[in-house]
């Protein structure tokens, strides 16, 4: 399944570059994402608890970075793998700087099987571009959160 | 395949089967045409099922004040065969016809296929033409939400937990409106590729009223106002109708599977709304 898009965040490309390469800001984004370490260098182990209406799937996967020019791309590979199935991918994001925002390009390729493909390959789509919205408006909401000056 | 071990309760009362669901960790059972399948799969596996088919006041359809109210737990083929509907409302009827096969409408329950909210379920689509109204219960609250609001997203909906669907309320359609639900069909799972509920009145030879419901095309089902605001105030000639149908994918982000790439599925999108518009400006008097 090839997946691609593009999303606009509120703020500067090197903001934006410097976040998306922070495991706790990625672990505090990717929905359902309640553990993530890291195991080498730009190379991190995850587990994920999905919950998409009455399904919900426990992954266990990996992260890695390659290919790194910052602040403008950056290659990430995936693969994880749970009871109700696989999944295996890898993409590259282009950070395109937008006046004061930054415009995300994401390009790539989702391998996922297992029951979860079988019986939902009808939902597949749809609900990759769902969890690639929340990653992005959960970002932003934290970009937001972090910039505001603190009290007193 | 066999489903993990689960309790289950089938109160009789909406009292009990609300105070059941207060916890957060019982799952409803309102049909069961998409759940059980997902258990028996593994990949739902809820701890608690409260069946509500045992819930009297859940099962019913009446009209009330200008409108008709629908029990959420009112299964597909009652909603098809009744003659309320057929006469006052016949395009949710008519969108009920359309779904899955004769078993699914059997068991199948309109409250339990918008709460499940698929992306290309029939029931949004009319639901969105008609302005539906949806009405949630909860142990603690109750409150009323349009259509619009309750579908959030894919398979996502405004509902809290602890919340039900209660029932659904349609308007009563205006004497000499039109109305139509057109449907590409997966024959294999019987969901909809794209499927397009149009609903119309004219006055004086043109198109005074027009709503346009879209489901299967994206992340949910949409009002396709862009249809609308080109096809009112015209005559509705088959030029008028292909020049309003052709806005129907614009701006739409597509899905893909499978069965229909994105393009195909906003070139389905196109001609299927143009026939709902079709058949229901032939309908309208």
């Amino acid at each position: 399944m090839k997946i691609s898009g593009s999303y606009t965040l509120p703020f500067a490309r090197e903001r934006a570059y410097q976040m998306l390469q922070d495991p706790e800001v990625l672990a505090k984004c990717m929905p359902g994402t309640d553990h993530l370490a890291k195991i080498g260098p730009d190379e991190y182990e995850m587990k994920m608890k999905m919950v998409i209406s009455a399904v919900q799937g426990l992954f266990a996967g990996k992260i890695r970075v390659t290919g790194q020019k910052p602040p403008e791309q950056f290659r990430l590979v995936v693969e994880g793998s749970g009871k109700v199935g696989f999944l295996k991918g890898e993409g590259v994001l282009r950070l395109m700087p937008a006046d004061a925002s930054t415009e995300v390009h994401y390009d790539g390729d989702v391998q996922v099987g297992g029951v979860i493909a079988g019986v939902g390959q009808r939902l597949l789509d749809t609900t990759a571009k769902m969890v690639i919205r929340k990653f992005f408006e959960k970002l932003t909401e934290l970009a937001g959160q972090a910039s505001q000056p603190a009290a007193g | 395949m066999i489903p993990q071990n689960f309790e289950y309760s089938a109160p009789n009362n909406l009292k009990e089967a609300l105070a059941l669901l207060a916890g957060g960790n019982a799952k409803v059972l309102a049909g069961g045409m998409s759940l059980i399948p997902l258990m028996k799969l593994r990949l739902a596996a809820p701890e608690h099922l409260v069946d509500l088919s045992r819930v009297p006041d859940l099962k019913s359809i009446r009209e009330d004040a200008g409108t008709i109210r629908i029990g959420a737990m009112t299964t597909h083929w009652e909603v098809e065969a009744s003659p309320l509907l057929r006469s006052k409302c016949p395009l949710l009827a008519e969108a009920a016809s359309n779904i899955g096969d004769v078993q699914v409408r059997n068991m199948g329950t309109i409250g339990g296929s918008i709460a499940h909210a698929d992306p290309a379920a029939d029931y949004p689509a009319a639901l969105l033409a008609l302005e539906a109204q949806v009405r949630i219960s909860s142990a603690k609250r109750e409150r009323t939400l349009g259509i619009a609001e309750f579908l959030v997203e894919a398979l996502t909906t405004a509902l809290e937990p602890g919340e039900i669907v209660r029932e659904i309320i349609v308007p009563i359609e205006a004497s000499g409106a039109g109305v139509s639900y057109q449907k590409m069909v997966q024959p294999a799972s019987g969901f909809a590729i794209v499927g397009a509920a149009a609903r119309l009145r004219k006055s004086g030879g043109k198109v005074s009223f027009v709503h346009v419901g879209i489901t299967g095309l994206a992340g949910k089902a949409f009002r396709a106002t862009r249809v609308e605001k080109l096809l009112a105030g015209t005559a509705g000639s088959t030029a008028e109708v292909q020049k309003a149908a052709a806005v129907a994918a614009d701006g739409v982000d597509a899905n893909t599977d499978l069965h229909a790439s994105a393009a195909y599925r906003r070139q389905m999108a196109k001609v299927y709304t143009a026939r709902a518009l079709t058949q229901a400006l032939a309908r309208a008097s």
